[in-house]
């Protein structure tokens, strides 16, 4: 093994032509890569140069939308990010809804925030089961999908389908709170909260895992903004932002809850942050069940197209139908931009109307591919076992960055 | 030498090399132990493990249509490999950790082909063969992964045999014997060896679960970071082997467990020579308590993430080889104060 | 939040772990659904495959320009005694005259169960199930005719257990029989 000590500053622009480093090409099918291919150069044991290489999984979501009527890019959106589908869907509607200029009212704003935090905590448990495996403990893998389970069936008992719900449409949501609900919600975050105990216990705070993530993957305050990674991410970082907090959509406004930051940036506050988060969102849930007001889920615009058959089923089922107007729908021309706070981060939306029944202009960031950078500026220096750490602490998603 | 004797003499020695120890002792112990491990692990995530095949009895004949499986895929030899040492490597390696459970005996009147007072040295001795192979496996296979995947065996290998040869030696001072079963008379006529030198079995322990891979050593076969360490390229048969050799040599340290720190077939202390109290009621006891040990190691796999590998060799050359040597300590000690 | 981060000592924490871990082997906490055995029955609102009420139908195509992935196609037909349609003449793309009108065919090769067409439709005339487990072996199954995509779906495993899915505090989800 080479003595050299490395600077990982030197090594940001390291020449790796022409000297004799061992190259891995991890990915794109291998059980640690993900949709995707990491390129390493290393030097023994020691990471000298991180390449990800993406777009195996571009799906074309603004080219396709771009040829659309309008209501059909939801479900296209949501595709692309699948463990975060209600914060997709919720972006693009927050912007065609500027476009169109109608407000929901304030019971639909609850049922978004709602959906919303019930789908941050199945994200972050995806992300965290996914840092398990990498690590190598399956216990934690199975136990977070498994705990994904009561929260993804809150969701179908209110959407009507389990991870694609295509719940939010313009002007409000589609379905109101079923009977029960409440309850069974109530349930499954008591569960929920027990449940974090044993995970402090085999996962957080096992001795291992606090051997191979703390210290590892560090990013600076500094570094974080200058390379403009986003969500929990940058929080672990200590920066404070959040976009709930600062530009608030839904019903964020009117919630009281804390944006958890830490201080080091390493792998394991990383981990930490996503679990404080889930705890700050089960607090939303319950407050949300709350306070939520009573009256309309559906914007009087629409409302008022309503035939009598689906005005009738809206009293009778809490179900809003679409009217034809959902189909012919032609936002004033204009430019329209929203930021949703998902679980992986911030997704930024710009749409471009030109007053046509396609979007003229759909082109959306999304959070891990703004978390791009951790590979290339935080593995280096570090040894190849650390690669995975890095990797499922940032819970880098391929599809969603390659959208 | 009659004909009879000789025959009957034959036979049992068909019965040690087919039966005990033999191969079908080695596939049943294999496939018991990898659905007594997926089963555990599956009991604490909070799900079923194996179960559709042969459902009656919780799946436990998953691992022999897995075999079955493996030795029905298609053997497939990438082109530049070492076709030689690539074909061999995983069979020698499994033949080894096999051939070691010829000098480890489970009753009184037990030994396979000679009686010898030097059953711990061979054991060891070929216990310490295999993972030469497994490195050899890794060389071969022309894969960037299986030569990592080799070269971090290598390096565990080295910082994690000394211990383990310590904490023998300090069995073997406070028994003054070479033969594993002096080891358990002595025992059984005083105290199990765990009581003995708790730290001689603790260093054991942390070797074992190092050199059979289990978690949280699991570092040679990391799958996020190695695909499959050093079987990247096997496929079929060859691959089956390759998963099956950390089993037996996880079946030949907790029989060596339990011979040298658990008092091997106590409380049975009846000595008679006779098939029944000489060789099967002390045989299951042992392998009893060799399952138990199995038990607990593959527990781990449901707790632990997996060490990185300078952690592991760092951890090897301080924390475990200072507590070999001291165990070697005690053991003198022990020796001068108590004898 | 320096609290949070503040690491165990290891030897509390192997215990901890190991405790932990054992405490799940020794008392099992199941979440698992035994599914071809067991099937669910899901809550009325869910979203599975759909069928079309012949009669209620007005053949108006909105379903066909909302569905997102065009997985729907109208069909001509007829309509004929008692409301109920049937095949138009082979050959014929336009269909008028007052007996003519449409109807919708679903591929379900394509359909995504968005369940947009089902909430356009302005007299309410889909037939939703909760039949969600479908398999299909052939390509022209997936493309069923019109007489084909009437029959409601069939739901496999007609002999297993039903049970639905109940929050629980101790083991997140518990299945019990259905009512």
């Amino acid at each position: 093994m080479s003595e050299k000590v490395y600077n990982i500053d030197d090594l940001q622009n390291i020449n790796v032509e022409g000297e004799k480093y061992i190259i891995l090409q991890i990915g794109p099918s291998h059980p640690g890569s993900g949709h995707m291919r990491l390129k390493v150069w290393l030097d023994g044991d020691i990471i000298v140069k991180v390449d990800p290489d993406i777009g195996f999984v571009h799906r074309t979501s603004e080219w396709l939308s771009e040829r659309r009527e309008w209501i059909k890019a939801v479900p296209i959106v949501e595709r692309i990010m699948l463990p975060d589908t209600v914060h997709a869907n919720l972006a693009y509607v927050l912007t065609v809804e500027k476009l169109l200029g109608i407000e929901p009212p304030p019971r639909a704003q609850y049922l978004r925030s709602l959906v919303a935090e019930i789908n941050r905590i199945t994200s972050h448990l995806y992300g965290i089961g996914i840092f398990g495996i990498f690590l190598g403990s399956s216990t934690v893998y199975m136990w977070a999908f498994g705990d994904r389970e009561p929260f993804i069936d809150l969701m179908e008992m209110l959407t009507g389908a389990r991870i694609t719900t295509s719940y939010i449409i313009p002007g409000g949501v589609r379905w109101d709170l079923p009977n029960g609900f409440k309850e069974r919600a109530e349930t499954v975050l008591q569960y929920m909260e027990r449940r974090l105990k044993d995970y402090e216990d085999i996962w957080v705070k096992n001795p291992v895992v606090q051997a191979r993530t703390i210290n590892v993957g560090t990013l600076k305050k500094e570094d974080a903004i200058r390379l403009g990674v986003v969500g929990p991410n940058l929080r672990a970082s200590g920066v404070y932002y959040d976009t709930r907090k600062h530009h608030p959509y839904a019903a964020y406004s009117n919630l009281d809850f804390e944006v958890p930051t830490m201080k080091n940036g390493d792998s394991y506050d990383r981990l930490l942050i996503r679990v404080e988060e889930i705890k700050q969102s089960i607090k939303l849930i319950r407050q949300i069940l709350k306070d939520i007001p009573e009256g309309k889920i559906i914007a009087d615009q629409i409302y008022n197209q309503l035939n009598p058959v689906m005005k009738k089923n809206y009293e009778e089922k809490k179900r809003v139908m679409f009217p034809a107007f959902m189909i012919h729908m032609r936002p004033p021309a204009g430019e329209a931009s929203a930021k949703v706070e998902a679980g992986r981060g911030e997704i930024f939306f710009y749409i471009k109307s030109t007053g046509d029944k396609y979007p003229y202009r759909f082109r959306w960031v999304t959070p891990s591919f703004r978390n791009l950078p951790y590979f290339t500026h935080v593995t280096v220096g570090h040894r190849l076992a650390d690669l995975p750490t890095i990797y499922g602490s940032i819970d880098y998603f391929p599809p969603e960055a390659d959208r | 030498m009659g004909i009879i004797p000789l025959i009957l003499w034959l036979i049992q020695d068909l019965l040690y090399i087919i039966i005990f120890p033999g191969l079908v002792t080695i596939l049943v112990v294999v496939v018991i132990i990898i659905w007594l491990e997926r089963k555990i692990a599956a009991k604490v995530q909070m799900r079923f493990g194996p179960l559709w095949v042969s459902k009656k009895i919780g799946g436990a004949l998953q691992s022999l249509a897995d075999l079955l499986r493996y030795s029905f895929q298609e053997v497939i030899i990438p082109e530049k490999t070492d076709k030689w040492a690539f074909i061999l490597a995983p069979g020698l390696m499994f033949a080894f950790a096999t051939i070691a459970l010829i000098f480890i005996p489970v009753g009184p009147y037990y030994s396979v082909l000679f009686p010898s007072y030097y059953t711990i040295l061979f054991s060891l001795a070929l216990i310490i063969i295999t993972p030469i192979f497994a490195i050899t496996v890794g060389w071969a296979s022309d894969n960037k992964f299986s030569f990592i995947g080799a070269l971090r065996e290598g390096f565990l290998l080295i910082s994690y045999e000394i211990p383990f040869l310590l904490s023998v030696v300090s069995m073997v001072i406070i028994f003054h014997t070479y033969d594993y079963i002096n080891a358990v008379q002595n025992q059984l006529s005083f105290l199990p060896g765990i009581i003995l030198n708790p730290l001689a079995a603790l260093t054991m322990l942390i070797v074992m679960i190092r050199t059979t891979g289990r978690f949280p050593f699991d570092i040679t076969e990391a799958d996020s970071e190695l695909v499959m360490g050093l079987f990247t390229e096997y496929s079929a048969l060859f691959f089956g082997v390759g998963m099956a050799t950390p089993y037996v040599e996880l079946y030949n340290f907790s029989l060596i467990f339990s011979l040298l720190f658990l008092g091997g077939w106590w409380p049975f202390t009846l000595n008679v020579m006779n098939p029944v109290y000489g060789l099967i009621l002390p045989g299951i006891i042992v392998v009893v308590k060799a399952f138990i040990v199995m038990a607990v190691l593959v527990f781990l796999r449901a707790v632990y993430p997996r060490y990185r590998l300078d952690q592991a060799v760092r951890s090897g050359w301080s924390y475990v080889l200072l507590l070999s040597i001291l165990s070697v300590i005690l053991s003198v000690v022990e020796v001068m104060f108590l004898r | 939040m320096s609290e949070v981060r503040k690491p165990r000592d290891p030897l509390t924490g192997h215990v901890k772990a190991l405790a932990k871990g054992f405490k799940y082997l020794v008392e099992p906490n199941r979440m698992t659904l035994d599914y071809p055995a067991e099937t669910m029955k899901l809550p009325p609102n869910y979203r599975g495959f759909f069928t079309v009420d012949d009669k209620k139908c007005i053949g108006c195509s909105m379903c066909e320009m909302v569905c997102p992935p065009e997985a729907i196609t109208m069909v001509p037909r007829i309509i004929g005694e008692g409301g109920k349609t049937i095949p138009a003449p082979e050959g014929e793309k336009e269909v008028k005259g007052p007996k003519r009108t449409k109807r919708p065919v679903v591929n379900w090769g394509k359909c995504i169960f968005c369940y947009f067409c089902v909430d356009v439709c302005p007299v309410d005339a889909f037939i939703p199930t909760q039949v969600h487990d479908l398999a299909f072996e052939k390509d022209s199954e997936y493309r069923p005719s019109y007489e084909d995509y009437l029959k409601p779906p069939e739901e496999p495993y007609k002999n297993s257990k039903k049970v639905i899915s109940k929050a629980d505090l101790k083991r997140g989800v518990s299945y019990e029989p259905a009512p």
